[in-house]
Parts: structure tokens; sequence; C-alpha cells
């Protein structure tokens, strides 16, 4: 008998909020981060797309994360850290200073072997190899130039690179930086795992740190997804620029990103963002006093085999993917209240991700695409959703999809922010590759 | 170094740095002090002090000039003449 796993904190960095408490208010208001991609870029190349959305400023001095720390992790590694502190601390499980040079620390009851991490990236690490990529090829370059007595001050903007070779561009880089910089600040020995499926990254990492919780491997976990994609040069931009999977009607910063409207024409790229969830035993929750936010009841996976860089369109394994999840949770598609898409608003998923959704589950359940707000955080994107659906559970109350004019199908989309007897509701997520996730959650009952 | 170092501005910015990365007390600094052995820093940590200097001083440190540095007072004397040749446009 699988063992029931509540979430009982939640952290959040998105484009538009800092905190998990600024991201809910800023989507209920239908506030969102779009803003033109920085001028530099069109240095490179000319862009199809022409927008983003940017983090909002961050105090990270106020947030603990010092100078030294900021020049030795990728920016994906400081989000992660950010979001898990949130989401520590709105669990009420206080951390406390144990190395103040490493900056350790230790949670009470948290800490240690019988805790997990399971946080999911696309390309963690991308932008400090960029960077540091820039210093090794462009540093000669610029040596050769002046002995060349060759003026470059007017390449300078173009040949912009770190000055230093980063020495910690190793653990910058690697993937699993995210989840081993979790455990390694706050003190967690147990299992800690990288799932790294792009889009479907976040999803699928809370989806294992339940499936670990439930089968008694873990008691409790850290599990989310952090992604930062901002190199200086514009490059990761590019790569999904030139597949063009990116909004391309850039006219109205404010109306550009319109998942599952007709008028949609490609994702907004989003500059990164992390969510991290504390989940935890139920019992163990329960002992401790904790605030339960929503229970996981399931979570499912399955994978296209069918394109690398497209959705399959019979969306066989998406249907399958959901039809496990609700199996496993032992829920009726009609027992599903809300359903936050992957919703990216490029032409393909949002067709397809609908008219599977009609075909499974009808037209029901409250739609929502929370990417209509925050863009596309990548690897971060799933976890950020998951978050939102769990507070909209707990809240009973859920963020409309913003430019949603012409639906492209007569499903229950969310118009209005306000309340809603939400109960159980199905997040879902599909990747690059042909990975599809999904987990249902619903309102703790005890 | 002079005993009126504590009133230099370059040697109370680079303690500060010290202070920052090792996680020292400011009073434990002196010029004598070894930064291996005195003031504990690791291999890493002499990595981190390096790069905060050069983000401090906005001035590249090359590796084999940090190799040279020994005690504090080395760190203070090699950004104080380079600060000088910058001022002095040598």
């Amino acid at each position: 008998m699988k063992r029931r796993v509540v979430i009982t904190g939640i952290g959040v960095v998105a484009p538009n909020g800092a905190t998990a408490a600024e991201f809910w208010k800023n989507c209920l208001a239908l506030k969102s981060s779009v803003e033109p991609i920085p001028g530099h870029w069109f240095n490179y190349w000319r862009p199809l797309s022409r927008l983003w959305a940017p983090l909002p400023s961050i105090d990270f001095e106020a947030r603990g994360i010092g100078r030294v720390e900021r020049m030795q992790l990728d920016n994906s590694a400081i989000l992660a850290i950010l979001a898990a502190g949130e989401a520590l601390e709105s669990a009420r499980l206080p951390f406390i200073l144990s190395d103040e040079k490493k900056k350790l620390f230790s949670v009470a009851g948290f800490s240690g072997d019988r805790t997990a991490v399971f946080m999911g990236t696309g390309i963690g690490g991308i932008a400090s190899f960029a960077a540091n990529e820039g210093n090794h090829i462009l540093s000669p370059c610029s040596v050769r130039l002046r002995q060349l007595d060759v003026p470059i001050d007017n390449l300078a903007d173009v040949m912009r690179a770190p000055n230093r070779f980063n020495p910690f561009i190793v653990s910058m880089t690697m993937p699993n930086s995210c989840s081993a910089m979790l455990g390694i600040r706050f003190s967690i020995t147990g299992p800690n795992q990288t799932v790294c499926t792009a889009c479907a990254s976040g999803t699928m990492a809370i989806g294992q740190a339940f499936e670990a919780i439930a089968a008694g491997t873990a008691d409790a976990a850290l599990a989310g997804g952090a992604e930062y994609l901002a190199d200086d040069y514009g490059g990761v931009f590019r790569g999904f620029d030139t597949a063009k999977t990116l909004v391309k009607n850039c006219d109205d910063p404010e109306t550009a990103n319109c998942p599952f409207d007709r008028k949609r024409s490609g994702f907004l790229f989003a500059e990164g963002g992390s969510a991290v969830l504390v989940l935890e035993e139920l019992s163990r929750a329960l002992g401790r006093g904790a605030p339960v936010i929503a229970e996981v009841l399931s979570s499912a996976e399955t994978f296209d085999a069918h394109s690398v860089m497209s959705i399959d369109p019979s969306a066989k394994q998406i249907r399958r993917m959901i039809a496990r999840a609700l199996d496993e949770a032992n829920v009726t598609p009609g027992e599903i209240d809300y359903i936050n898409t992957h919703g990216t608003a490029t032409e393909q998923n949002d067709e397809i991700e609908a008219r599977t959704i009609e075909a499974v589950f009808g037209t029901r359940p409250l739609i929502n695409a929370t990417k209509s707000l925050t863009g596309h955080t990548i690897g971060a994107a799933g976890a950020i959703e998951t978050a939102i659906t769990a507070l909209s559970i707990a809240r009973k109350t859920t963020h409309a999809c913003k430019n949603l004019e012409e639906p492209v199908r007569p499903l229950n989309f969310v118009t209005t922010a306000g309340a809603f007897d939400i109960k159980t509701a199905f997040t879902q997520s599909f990747a690059f590759g042909g990975h599809n996730a999904g987990l249902v959650l619903r309102e703790f009952t005890a | 170094m002079d005993p009126s170092y504590q009133q230099d501005p370059i040697f109370a910015k680079t303690v500060a740095v010290v202070c920052e990365v090792l996680k020292v007390k400011p009073e434990t600094v002196t010029p004598q002090s070894r930064i291996k052995e005195d003031l504990g820093a690791d291999s890493l940590d002499t990595v981190s002090l390096l790069m905060t200097l050069e983000d401090e001083f906005k001035e590249p440190i090359s590796d084999d000039t940090a190799k040279t540095f020994v005690t504090f007072g080395d760190v203070v004397a090699y950004i104080s003449s380079r600060k000088t040749a910058t001022v002095t446009g040598v």
C-alpha cells in the first residue's frame, strides 16, 4: 500500500514574481513580464521573435546569496536555492546556519538521510557554459587583434566575454548542480537526483519525489525545477527561434503571448525561473503540525517514441499518461475539476493538447495556461505549474488564461480570476524528446 | 609595510574581501597573516578569494601572480602597485 504524500511548502521565482506570494498575486492580477529582447543580441542574428519574459529584479544579498556564490554558481542553481529556501520557510521548517564559510544550513527534522532532492532542469548551466566559452574563444582573438594593431573597440560589443575563465565552470555547468546545491546547502543526504527531460523536467521531478516518498524510499523531499536561459549572446534564444517555436507576432508585447488562442504564434521565451515544493509523507507532516497545501495522488510518465522535436499528433502516449495518472489516483475523468495545461502557445501543442483534453475530460473541467503569464521556463515550467495548481486547490481560486479571446477548442477555459470549487486537479507537461508527465493533486482531507 | 597601513583604503577593502570570502574576523587579518596557514584558506578558498578581489578592484590577477602570494601583505602590495600603475599610466 502506497503511503500518502502531501505538499507542505512552496517557493517560486518566476518572471512575474520573485516569491511565491508575489507570483500568486500577479497571476491573479494577470500581470506578466514581457519586454523586447536585449538589444545587443541583434549583433549576432536577425531573430524572428523579438520578445521575452525577463525575471524581476531580485535582491540576492537580502535573500542570502552573496557575491561569492553568485560568481561560483549558475543562475539556475541560485534560483533553485531561493525557491527552496522559501519553500522550507512556508513549510515551517526553519533552517539554521551550521557553517558560515560553506553556507551550510541544517533544517531540524528535515536534513538527513530520509529526505530526498529531485530537481528538474532542461539545460541547467547553459548560460554559464556560454559565458565561459565566450572567454575561452574570444580572449585569444582579442589579444591577436591587438597585436595586429586592429582597433577592437568597435568589435567590443560583439566580442563581449567575462574577463576570467571561471575556475568553477565545471560545477556551474553540470545539470545536476541544482539538485546538488540543494542537498549541500540544506544538509540533505538522501537520494539526490536530477531529472533532465526538457519541458517536462519539473513535473517529472515532483512525480519521482512523490513516488519515492509513497514507496518509503524517503520520508520527505525538496522537489521541483529550475532553469536559466539567458546567455549573453542570445544563443539559447536563437536555438528556439531558429526552430520557429517562439512567439512571432511581437508588435504588441501585452497580447503577444496567447496560449490556446487562434492567433497564437509560438511560446514566449522566459529568462528563467524555479519552483520548489516540500513534499512529506502524510503522518510525518501531520505529526509536526505542518501546513498541508494539497495532497499528491499520483504521477505518471510516458514517452512518444515519435520525434525529438515535435509532439505526436495522435497524442496516443499523452492519453496513456493521463489514463495511468487517473488510474493510479483512483480518480475518474469526471472528478477532475481543474487542468493546468502544458499550454505553450505553439500551433501544434495547443491544438493537440486541447483536442486530447476534450476527448478525455470533456468540456467540464476548468482549463488554465499558466504560461500565458510566465512565458516558458522550460525545465522549471512544470514545477511552477504544479505550485500554482496546489495553491489554486488550497485557496479555491485561480488565475485566468491571459489573452485568450478565440479559443482553439470549446473548453472551459478560465477567463476571469475568481473563486472556484477546485477539489481535484491535474497538471501535465510535454517535452522535446517526447516525454509526457502528469500529476493528480487533491484537496487534503484527513 | 608601514604601520599606517590600516588607514589605507586599499588595505581596508582587501580586508573586507578576505573577511567576506574566508569568514574571518577583521582583527585577525594583518599584513603578516599567511593566507593558507593563518587565514585558513584551502585551494578552493584561494580561487574564490582571487575572483572576489578581481571583482572588487576591477583588476585581473593572473594565476602566475597569484602563486606568489603568501601573506595578506603580498596581496595588498600587488593591488596597490597595480592601482598606482593605473593612476600614473605605467
